[in-house]
């Protein structure tokens, strides 16, 4: 199957990482249903081009997190996951983005005020498309 | 540490006007291994030793875990191996001829996957080797080492002559054959594009030397060129972490060169440098880095 991971090469991000958080957020948000069989390690690697020592770090992460379950022999599945966790990764998300911003801003010397500003004008403009859009 | 496929321990082999080694390594089982290196590192020295058909001056080498160099019939029986050059006193011989003699040898030889190859690399077996072009040639060596379903492959530059269709098609077979997740590639390659493509393991060889073995994608991550805002204030380059070269690159830029960049930035954060814009190195140009510090090294 295919996945929407889509790599930035240049990025300052690892690899890794990248990966980790995308696939992170198509579980929590549901693009991939609880029991839905991802590529296997190999696969996936092949797909975003990398080696499966980075996928397999992905996937051990995620299972970790309970987010993947492994089953030996036939391969790693999206686990079940919870209301509380669902939320949690919702919003952990957004605040990365949210740090991501702040620090773009903090490195052109912005101010907390004109930051605020900012966020206020981009949601009222976001939110307008949104009407617009349908 | 993971199961290994290869152990080579302090291997030596002398010759007239070239010295391999000593080397050490020790390949995974389950990845594909690249070994990269200019011409004339000792690559093909190295697949040779490991296939016993050179014999080294001092050191061991193992395969999953037997001593090459004994009765190891029933090892060489789980290896594919395609040399960098193709035989030629086999040149007289038709594909099938060679294929129906290579079938003698492996127990595991698989007709229908032998042809599944043939097919999917588009070689005609009625061919004289001889006649072949030297594409059609290594796509057929391709497909033999790989029709009795070896554990092991060893591909010595199996892309070389390959045209970039063939190429694609070679990428995608090597992909599949690594599915099962407990096979092991150990391929020589010095095209940057299929290394990064199918490599797990980067190992470096020059002069005979081994220089590191590398996980790619970390490899390739901590290598960057650094465009940073030198602020009018004269720095202290060296004391960047992996600090490799920098210039200036007018109106107060330079641009520096780090094998470590994660630390570089911290590093560049706390001297208050602002950092204009990055860009990853590509594997050659680490090699050329790599090559030209193991070259300081040994001068000091």
């Amino acid at each position: 199957m295919w996945i929407p991971i889509q790599i930035n090469e240049q990025s300052a991000e690892p690899l890794y990482h990248q990966i980790e958080v995308q696939l992170r957020a198509l579980i929590v948000s549901g693009q991939l249903a609880e029991g839905t069989l991802l590529p296997s390690i190999r696969e996936l690697a092949q797909m975003v081009k990398c080696s499966v020592i980075t996928v397999r770090r992905v996937y051990q992460d995620l299972e970790n997190e309970g987010l993947l379950r492994t089953r030996q022999g036939t391969g790693t599945f999206v686990a079940k996951v919870g209301e509380e966790m669902r939320d949690k990764h919702r919003r952990s998300s957004v605040i990365e983005a949210f740090e991501a911003a702040v620090d773009a801003g903090l490195r052109v010397q912005c101010t907390d005020a004109e930051m605020r500003e900012m966020l206020e004008s981009v949601l009222v403009r976001k939110r307008d498309e949104d009407k617009g859009g349908g | 540490m993971e199961e290994l496929a290869i152990r080579v321990e302090g291997v030596v082999q002398r010759r007239k006007h070239f010295q391999l080694g000593p080397v050490q390594l020790r390949i995974p089982k389950g990845y594909v291994t690249a070994l990269v290196g200019p011409n004339g590192s000792g690559k093909s020295s190295l697949f040779r030793l490991l296939m016993d058909l050179s014999k080294p001056d001092e050191g061991e080498i193992e395969v999953f875990g037997h001593p090459i160099g004994c009765d190891d019939l029933l090892l060489k029986q789980r290896i594919g191996y395609v040399p960098d050059q193709a035989i030629d006193i086999e040149d007289h011989l038709r594909a099938e001829d060679k294929a129906s003699f290579a079938r003698h040898w492996y127990p595991t030889w698989e007709l229908n996957r032998y042809q599944e190859l043939l097919r999917r690399f588009e070689v005609d077996p009625s061919i004289k080797l001889g006649r072949m072009s030297k594409g059609m040639r290594r796509k057929f060596d391709i497909a033999l080492a790989m029709a009795h379903h070896p554990d092991l492959l060893l591909l010595d530059e199996p892309s070389s002559g390959l045209d970039p269709i063939a190429w694609k098609t070679m990428i995608d077979v090597i992909h599949r054959y690594m599915e099962r997740g407990d096979r092991t590639v150990l391929m020589a390659s010095h095209i940057v594009d299929e290394v990064k493509r199918l490599a797990d393991y980067i190992v470096f060889i020059v002069h005979g030397r081994v220089l590191g073995m590398f996980e790619k994608d970390a490899l390739l991550e901590s290598w960057y060129t650094l465009y940073i805002d030198g602020a009018g204030r004269s720095l202290e380059w060296k004391a960047m972490p992996g600090f490799y070269t920098q210039e200036a690159v007018g109106s107060g830029q330079f641009k520096v060169v780090t094998g470590d960049v994660a630390e570089a930035e911290e590093w560049c954060e706390r001297e208050g440098l602002r950092i204009a814009g990055r860009q990853k190195l590509e594997l050659d140009d680490i090699l050329a880095i790599l090559i030209e510090q193991e070259r300081l090294r040994m001068q000091a």
